[in-house]
């Protein structure tokens, strides 16, 4: 066997060249990585306020202490939010990629039909799945949502932070909102984006795409068929796309 | 009838006395000597011992016992027993009457020279709220209303309230300085305390919010007196920080009884002298009387609407307000009903309806969106397996063919 092998007729192993598609640039993936942070500290301080009073006595004489920390963290957090969502506005309309990313996130006729066909693929009625763009409709209702929710959630929170200036109906419904959207927010990442990326039962244990931006061909080829070929057709887009 | 006890029961409490009395006396007797207050009438001859007590018509226990140590270090402990427990002039004590904090005492008020006695709180007190009303206008479920002792729990049964309370900073320096010249430590302890007990607080924020929900959260009780419970309270932020014991959050008196007011006097919101009346209000939210500032920089607007809010009148005066529009009759004569519909403006009927519409909304929404995405996702992980279940399916036929 070995005696066949390339290294021993040629001195050196001729690499598999395996290609890597982009699906998040540097820039989008430091933006997630802050929102996912700020994300999760908004959720852990925020829904601690909710925590009953006989399990708040367990933390016993630091229970001031951890309120305080709670509050300062959670308008931090917060803050950080309200700015990245400034900045990702700025970055859509005054960036190349972002512009693309505007474009290719822009909700579509064939979002409709991609999503009727691919739930008459799941019944088994259809035989195969659509051939999705970059962002499939699952995408562009999470975004959509995205967009929505952090609206909602930086008026509401900043009109509490601020609540000795507004009439108490106003904070009320503010504080309604903010409450129930962020249970809303949260169980909707767990159930749509958490599964999505990590616990579909073809991902790998540990799903690094949030970390390198990348994804394999075969993957590239199967999930975003439509866009797979858009790329193979234009250099332009190669460049782009394909990291080797 | 067969006895339980192989002894006759007298013989056997007897027994409990003495071995109770040997025990006491050897535990703390020679300990406590030095703060003792002379027992002239000599109530401790039977009132000293712990197990003194009995049940009474209605099964309740009762307890007799006096701790003299603790009595000493309470507020009323240079009174004598039959200052306020009038009558015990027969053993058993057949004759004795309710403690009446009304009662003139035999101490003399030394600034006045006359006998001292709560009467004019006690006045104060049956005026407002949870008072018992004037003899031509009694209010009715006396049974239900606060007396004096429920509130104001005698150090004697409150074994958690130290002698110094809570407030370590303010008592050491000015006692050292008391007792420049009062140099009897016990005497100069017992009037520091004595006039310094309306500073200090007895009771944590949620110790107070205790206090009055044991009363405001019994729905029984509240409605037949025309009140709402309280329970919204909690879901208020100012719950929040009290269970998170941050340092001044407003519990109930924060905000009933602020700064300047006397929690003996608490009236109806109606009434324009109380704290929380639309014309005080912004004081109470924003000043105190410059000593307490929770929200400096509140607007007018801030401190409008209900604090803990849109409970159960609420929703009686919006049912009434609903059914009315529909032409119905909505059945009425129940005190908290008329309440409902006197006290809920239409502005505040029409928040209430606004929040909760909103509150509906989101009910409604969010299981249907959460729910059609576990669909969708379920969907999806069956097609995965039955996709991988058929890669697998059409591998393993020509796996077959080759063993074969």
């Amino acid at each position: 066997m070995t005696e066949s092998s390339p290294k021993d007729n040629q001195g050196f192993e001729e690499p598999v060249r395996e290609r890597y598609f982009v699906r998040l640039n540097n820039n989008e993936r430091i933006q997630h990585l802050i929102f996912g942070s700020c994300f999760i500290v908004l959720a852990v301080t925020g829904f601690m306020i909710k925590i009953p009073e006989n399990l708040v006595s367990i933390l016993g004489g630091y229970r001031e202490t951890v309120f305080l920390i709670r509050g300062i963290l959670h308008r931090i957090a917060g803050g950080t939010m309200i700015l990245l969502c400034l900045y990702h506005v700025y970055y859509l309309l005054f960036k190349t990629a972002g512009r693309r990313w505007l474009v290719d996130m822009l909700p579509r006729i064939k979002d409709l039909t991609d999503m009727a066909y691919n739930l008459l693929y799941y019944l088994g009625i259809r035989k195969e799945p659509p051939e999705f763009d970059r962002f499939t409709y699952k995408h562009k209702m999470e975004y959509g949502a995205l967009i929505a929710g952090s609206t909602l959630m930086s008026v509401s929170g900043l009109l509490l932070w601020s609540e000795s200036m507004w009439n108490k109906f106003i904070l009320d419904i503010a504080a309604v909102v903010h409450g129930m959207e962020a249970i809303l927010a949260c169980l909707a990442i767990m159930v749509w984006h958490v599964y999505e990326v990590q616990l579909k039962p073809d991902r790998s244990a540990l799903n690094n795409t949030w970390r390198t931006g990348l994804i394999s061909e075969e993957e590239m080829k199967h999930e975003y068929a439509g866009h797979y070929k858009k790329i193979m057709s234009d250099p332009e887009l190669q460049n782009i796309y394909i990291k080797s | 009838m067969k006895t339980v006890f192989p002894f006759n029961r007298t013989i056997l409490i007897g027994a409990l006395m003495i071995v109770g009395a040997v025990l006491i006396y050897n535990v703390s007797g020679p300990a406590m000597a030095a703060n003792m207050v002379p027992d002239t009438e000599n109530c401790l001859l039977c009132h000293r011992y712990p197990g003194m007590g009995r049940y009474d018509e209605n099964g309740r226990k009762r307890i007799f016992y006096v701790n003299d140590d603790k009595f000493a270090h309470s507020v009323h402990g240079k009174l004598k027993c039959k200052n306020c427990h009038v009558g015990l002039d027969k053993i058993p004590h057949t004759d004795i009457k309710k403690v009446d904090c009304s009662t003139m005492c035999h101490i003399k008020e030394p600034s006045t020279n006359r006998e001292f006695s709560h009467i004019n709180m006690v006045e104060k007190y049956e005026a407002s709220v949870h008072g018992r009303g004037s003899k031509e206008n009694p209010k009715p479920f006396p049974e239900d209303l606060p007396t004096c002792t429920y509130c104001h729990e005698n150090r004697i049964y409150n074994p958690l309230g130290g002698f110094w309370g809570k407030s370590e900073a303010l008592s050491n320096e000015t006692l050292a300085r008391c007792q420049g010249c009062h140099t009897q430590e016990g005497w100069a302890k017992d009037f520091y305390s004595h006039f310094t007990h309306r500073m200090r607080r007895r009771r944590t924020q949620a110790e107070m919010v205790r206090l009055c929900t044991s009363c405001h959260e019994d729905s029984k009780k509240m409605i037949r007196h025309g009140v709402e419970t309280v329970e919204t309270y909690k879901d208020t932020f100012h719950w929040t920080q009290v269970k998170f014991d941050v340092k001044d959050a407003p519990d109930c008196v924060s905000c009933h009884v602020p700064v300047g007011y006397s929690s003996h006097e608490i009236r109806p919101k109606t009434d324009p002298n109380s704290p929380v009346n639309m014309l005080n209000r912004l004081n109470t939210c924003s000043n105190q009387g410059g000593l307490q500032t929770c929200h400096p920089g509140a607007t007018a607007g801030f401190a409008t609407g209900r604090v803990h809010a849109y409970g159960m009148k609420a929703q009686l005066a919006a049912a009434k307000r609903f059914s009315n529009l529909v032409g119905g009759e909505m059945s009425s004569g129940e005190l908290i009903k008329e309440r409902a519909v006197i006290d809920m403006t239409d502005e505040e009927i029409f928040h209430f309806m606004v929040i909760k519409l909103i509150k509906l909304f989101y009910k409604i929404f969010i299981p249907l969106v959460v729910g059609s995405m576990c669909l969708h996702q379920w969907l999806d992980y069956l097609s995965l397996r039955r996709r991988r279940k058929k890669s697998a399916g059409s591998a393993s036929p020509s796996h077959r063919q080759e063993n074969e």
